[in-house]
């Protein structure tokens, strides 16, 4: 007979902030954008807040009433689905269903071939996108490195776009150098749905756009915001501060701060054009107080993070987090150490998006063999996600009857039937000592660099039809004459 | 009045603005001789500072506090010092180049200087090649510190010491670059004179630098 009266929880729970410590969170925050303000440098910007509730002083002073705040923050989408070029990978970006990726623009990489540090190139960009293209766990693509060897540094952003569609069909996260940077990288995603309205239904990307901490928005991150507003382009406005130097010492404080900076943008969106997918964000670390590195393996990071990540599920509003990156300036113990925690925390957390996955040495150095690793820890870890069910086939209560004191379940069908839904790992070691000698007593890290040299070998994406290939490539060369002008 | 030094360098430990403000000012009023008050009171306090920083036992936030310390005896004694002792306390103009908008880390090594004595000014974000030129020509600094972060402003340094040569007034500054994406190979490329991956390696980078 089933019972009454019953809660299951289908799998782990897990989070940071009281529902009371939110609104406090919350409420704090209002009070910042109404007493303190925010400085806009972009003249459309104050003229938006000038024509509505809102007071500007000191020429770029902005305060708005909370009236205002709160219609705004209300009416962003509740989740936003993105499309890969091809249609083969699908991500939705709601509460507490978490997509993993990478993070974008480092500007050094390891050689893979002489093990020294030099500059990242095209080629860099397009193998990063290939190895994502590949890896099961993870979902969405940012450019790992920048581009370098352009002709033009300002339409970088065009080349990165290109090198990451060649070599990966997920959707993605871009950076670009400005509005008119994304207006291109806009028109070169359309490309692939067919027209500009068609795109809205189908967006491939979403635009990475930051504040400056502490309170501060300049004029292409504006420039960006209001494009997006217009054309409705899903995007993430993503304080990056470093707590006690750009933002409070205490968590809660730079939280805080995190939220003002991001209702703020949902204001002056809501003015231009009401409704954008906002995505809520934040790199919330901490600067190391020795060595003044902004650390990409603090604890702090993940623990403000999965805390944002808490406040934005409140929201209604997806999350951009961190993960899978390490302060190492190698793939070592450090940073596997540093990888899996903060990976664990930010899933555990729900958060829609975790990126920088395959950062090392503080975001500024790249790593393939990184996002081979990482890509197994996730894998870890959502098995551990999973939870457990305690339907009675799998209480199996008739099975250990039937085996009974003393008997075996290795031949059971049981046992043919379930297992099968535990994690298998591709590159961690479980052979007998004996065994691993025999097969040249290899190392994680050996097993790792193999298996990054077999994806890169081996794994081509499908390639870009011929005819859009020249349209994008159109849209890139007249980027370069009007900047060579 | 030897007191007073001890007091001043143990101030300066303790991260005593206001206190380190007010002796030296009453050192200065006693009529000691400015140069043994930077030596003796000052820089020595500093250079514990700097010990126990390498030996982590003070973190930035307390070094940064020392440096304020330093700074307000410095704003007094000044005025007063010999032309040959404020050149080895002398100005650094700190500048993020054109397209740049990080300013945390040369903030950071700003402050560390005047830590070390130095007349900070401080240009900001953003700004042109002339605009710093200008201020070159006005100030007349010992040090230029010239920070990038992105791989597509690092070449506005170059720049800078371009139209340094350009103005004729190349060899009155030492030029000192930072930033995350920049290394000593780029430095030495586009003809700067010191590279400092960091706040405190840069200071000592600009104390050589002046010391010649
Ligand atoms: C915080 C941060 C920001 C903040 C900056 C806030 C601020 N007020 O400065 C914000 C969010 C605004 C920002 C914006 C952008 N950023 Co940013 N940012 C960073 C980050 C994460 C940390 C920088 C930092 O503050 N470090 C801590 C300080 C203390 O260290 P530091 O700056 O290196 O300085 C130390 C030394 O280098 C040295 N030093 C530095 N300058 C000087 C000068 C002198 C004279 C001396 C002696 C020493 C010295 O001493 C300092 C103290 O020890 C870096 C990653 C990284 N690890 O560097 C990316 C990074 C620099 N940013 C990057 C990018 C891509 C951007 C954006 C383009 C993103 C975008 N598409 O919108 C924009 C560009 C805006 C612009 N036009 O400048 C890339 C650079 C890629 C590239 N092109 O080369 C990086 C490497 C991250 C990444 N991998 O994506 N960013």
């Amino acid at each position: 007979m089933p019972k009454i009266n019953q809660t299951i929880q289908t799998t782990p729970s897990f989070r940071v902030l009281s529902e009371n410590q939110i609104e406090m969170i919350y409420s704090a925050a209002l009070d910042v954008i109404q007493s303190t303000g925010a400085r806009f440098h972009h003249e459309e910007a104050l003229e938006l807040f000038k024509n509505s509730e809102a007071v500007v002083t000191d020429g770029n002073l902005v305060r708005v009433p909370l009236s205002l705040v709160e219609k705004a923050i209300k009416c962003h989408p509740r989740k936003i689905n993105l499309t890969g070029r091809t249609g083969k990978y699908k991500i939705k970006l709601e509460k507490d269903v978490v997509n993993f990726g990478t993070g974008s623009d480092l500007p050094f990489t390891y050689d893979r071939e002489t093990g020294e540090r030099r500059r990242t190139n095209y080629n860099d960009v397009v193998n990063a996108a290939r190895i994502v293209d590949f890896l099961p766990n993870l979902d969405f693509f940012m450019s790992h490195g920048i581009v370098q060897d352009v002709p033009n540094p300002q339409v970088y952003d065009r080349h990165q776009f290109m090198a990451m569609l060649k070599g990966c069909t997920k959707p993605m996260v871009l950076t670009c150098v400005d509005g008119d940077g994304l207006k291109d990288l806009w028109k070169m995603a359309s490309l692939f749905r067919g027209g500009e309205k068609e795109y809205r239904l189908e967006p491939l990307f979403v635009t990475y756009i930051e504040p400056i901490s502490p309170l501060k928005n300049d004029k292409t991150a504006v420039e960006k915001l209001l494009f997006s507003a217009e054309k409705g382009i899903p995007c993430m406005y993503t304080p990056c501060p470093s707590s006690g130097a750009t933002a409070p010492a205490t968590m809660a404080g730079m939280l805080v701060q995190s939220l003002s900076e991001t209702m703020m943008a949902s204001v002056l969106t809501y003015l231009k054009n009401p409704g954008m997918p906002l995505i809520m964000g934040g790199v919330t670390t901490v600067l190391d107080m020795i060595t003044t590195t902004y650390s990409y393996g603090a604890p702090e990071l993940s623990l403000a993070s999965a805390a944002n990540t808490d406040i934005s599920k409140w929201l209604g509003l997806p999350m951009f987090s961190t993960g899978g990156c390490t302060d190492s300036k190698v793939l070592d113990e450090q940073a596997a150490i540093e990888s899996a925690t903060s990976n664990f925390y930010a899933y555990l957390s729900g958060a829609s998006l975790v990126h920088d996955v395959g950062y090392i040495d503080s975001g500024v150095n790249a790593s393939l063999e990184s996002l081979v690793m990482n890509d197994e820890i996730i894998g870890m870890i959502r098995q551990m996600g999973k939870g457990i069910n305690t339907e009675d086939e799998y209480l199996a209560l008739e099975l250990i009857d039937k085996i009974g004191p003393g008997g075996e379940y290795l031949t059971s069908e049981h046992t043919l039937t379930h297992y099968k839904n535990w994690f298998q790992p591709r590159l961690q070691d479980r052979s007998d000592y004996e065994t691993w000698v025999r097969e040249g007593q290899k190392t994680m890290n050996d097993r790792i660099r193999e298996e990054t040299d077999r994806i890169l070998k081996e794994h081509q994406p499908e390639p870009i039809d011929d005819k859009i290939q020249k349209e994008l490539e159109q849209i890139i060369d007249a980027a370069e004459k009007r900047h060579s002008k | 009045m030897s007191e007073k030094l001890g007091k001043i360098a143990d101030g300066l430990l303790h991260g005593k603005i206001d206190e380190v403000g007010e002796l030296t000012q009453e050192l200065i009023n006693d009529g000691m001789d400015p140069e043994e008050i930077l030596q003796k009171g000052l820089f020595a306090g500093m250079d514990v500072v700097g010990k126990k920083f390498r030996d982590c036992e003070m973190f930035i936030p307390e070094v940064l506090r020392s440096a304020k310390a330093m700074h307000a005896a410095m704003e007094k004694l000044r005025p007063v010092l010999s032309e040959e002792s404020s050149s080895k306390a002398g100005t650094v103009i700190m500048v993020t180049v054109q397209g740049d908008l990080h300013d945390i880390g040369k903030n950071l090594a700003g402050m560390m200087m005047e830590g070390a004595g130095f007349n900070v000014i401080d240009m900001g974000i953003d700004r042109k090649t002339e605009d710093i030129v200008e201020m070159v020509k006005k100030e007349k600094p010992q040090i230029l510190g010239l920070s990038a972060l992105l791989t597509t402003t690092m070449p506005k340094m170059g720049e800078v010491i371009n139209a340094l040569k350009e103005a004729g007034i190349r060899d009155q500054v030492k030029v000192i670059v930072g930033g995350a994406p920049v290394t000593d190979d780029f430095a030495q490329e586009i003809g700067a004179d010191a590279y400092a991956p960091n706040a405190s390696i840069g200071t000592e980078k600009a104390l050589e630098l002046v010391k010649g």
